[in-house]
């Protein structure tokens, strides 16, 4: 019987890498998604009536301001769209490049991007902030009272 | 219906992520249990 | 539990059988009235469809999040170590994490037709992206080297810490101004806004999504067992193998 030992190879154990890359990739989007929030999310927008008045609400930067579109203040004029902004009785005139589309309408709440001109918010993006009621279409009711979001604010 | 692909495409990411995680369970549940018996299926 | 075909699923029982097919019934009504029955809101009209699934998924992500750190506090404190408790705490993240990508992935088609954008950085979103990066962090840590034991151990300490990142995500358009509506269901002042049929299908919604995360994570943990297994008789069979060599030299 042969009995000499064998020759031991070492043992190879393949290293786990990708528990290790994922590690790393996870921290860095970690950091890059805190950097971001720190950056712009704690404070997303400036009420309107905050304009000039809070910290960071500064009317010589770049804001983005959060208010609802006035009842029979929307208008277009030329590829532009004009409405009065309101809040806490506040209210500033806002034109955006463009059509918001979607479902942008009067009395919703919007956030729009841009900048103070001249006493005019002029705003290259505008988002619609849409609320936390839900309620079946009703065609009569917004016939009656021209807009949804203002039939629903009512009640 | 208006919007329909952004609609129907949430239905089917959902329903899709959920089939593709199950089959890929049962797979490898198939496939792990060739080599064991019935007495470390603890669940029977 | 009694046993079902082994042909079909090895992981299978009556029981997941049974949940199984309740899940399927409640969510083809879900996917039927979502889609067909249920009206179009006021100021959403037809995107409002994409709730039934977006909110069912983000509280099922929620609940297995959770779900993961009572294991893993399970795993902790039990004399035994139960590694029954690690394999729920693991298969329940790995669902979690799949209804977290579903929660963004749909999250950020409603946004496109309410906000007019895909994604932006607001509390909420931001929140949120924070914890499904979390929560791929904790299934690698699982999978670093070590015995089975420093994955229960590694794992269950991660799984305690990171589910402090839930309330944080919850409250987050309470805490700071967030492109993202509030609660409709579970806001403060218990006061729900919301139409019967559209109530009851997002309720129905969560009551499938439940289902399925229940009959996911039964198989999964068994799935987990049997590899555990596989692998443990893997270098069984290997040191047989070696030692069946000896005499025939």
């Amino acid at each position: 019987m042969e009995l000499t030992p064998r020759p031991i190879e070492p043992a190879k154990k393949p290293r786990k890498w990708l528990p290790i890359i994922l590690l790393t990739l996870v921290g860095l989007g970690g950091v890059v998604i805190v950097t971001q929030f720190l950056r712009s999310a704690i404070d997303y927008y400036c009420n309107v009536d905050e304009i000039g008045v809070r910290s960071g609400c500064e009317e010589t930067t770049r804001l983005r301001v959060q208010g609802t579109v006035e009842q029979n203040s929307l208008q277009k004029i030329g590829s532009n769209t004009s409405f009065v902004m309101t809040f806490n009785n506040k209210s500033i005139n806002v034109v955006y490049s463009g059509d918001p589309g979607g479902i942008f309408q009067e009395c919703i709440s919007v956030v729009a991007h841009g900048r103070m001109i001249d006493g005019t918010f002029e705003s290259n993006r505008i988002e619609v902030k849409h609320s936390n009621e839900y309620a079946e279409k009703n065609a009569d009711r917004i016939e009656s009272s021209g807009s949804a979001a203002c039939s629903q604010a009512q009640g | 219906m208006k919007d329909a692909g952004f609609i129907f495409g949430s239905y089917i990411v959902t329903l899709g992520a959920i089939l593709m995680f199950a089959v890929s369970t049962l797979r490898r549940a198939k496939k792990s249990a060739q080599s064991v018996t019935d007495k470390d299926k603890t669940w029977l | 539990m009694s046993q079902v075909s082994q042909e079909t699923s090895p992981t299978g029982t009556r029981a997941t059988q049974a949940i199984g097919v309740l899940a399927l019934a409640v969510m083809a009504w879900v996917v039927a009235s979502g889609l067909l029955l249920t009206p179009q809101d006021v100021v959403q009209g037809e995107s409002v469809r994409i709730m039934y699934v977006h909110v069912p998924s983000a509280w099922i992500a929620y609940l297995a999040f959770v779900f993961t750190a009572v294991a893993s506090a399970g795993w902790l404190i039990s004399k035994k170590h139960s590694m029954g408790f690690d394999r729920f705490a693991g298969a329940s993240a790995e669902v979690g994490v799949m209804f977290m990508a579903i929660t963004l992935i749909t999250g950020s088609l409603w946004g496109r037709l309410t906000w007019g954008e895909f994604w932006q950085w607001d509390p909420r979103l931001t929140t949120t992206a924070f914890l499904f990066v979390t929560y791929i962090g904790y299934l690698a840590v699982r999978r670093l080297e070590g015995s089975v034991e420093q994955r229960a151990r590694r794992s269950a300490v991660v799984a305690l810490l990171a589910v402090l990142e839930i309330p944080l995500v919850h409250f987050s358009v309470v805490l700071w101004r967030s492109l993202h509506q509030g609660a409709t269901v579970l806001n403060p002042n218990g006061d729900v806004k919301m139409d019967d049929l559209m109530l009851f299908t997002l309720f129905s919604g969560v009551v499938g999504f439940t289902l399925v995360f229940i009959w996911l994570v039964l198989h999964r943990q068994r799935t987990m067992l049997l590899v555990d297994v596989a692998d443990n008789q893997g270098l069984d069979l290997a040191i047989v193998a070696r030692r069946a060599e000896g005499p025939a030299n």
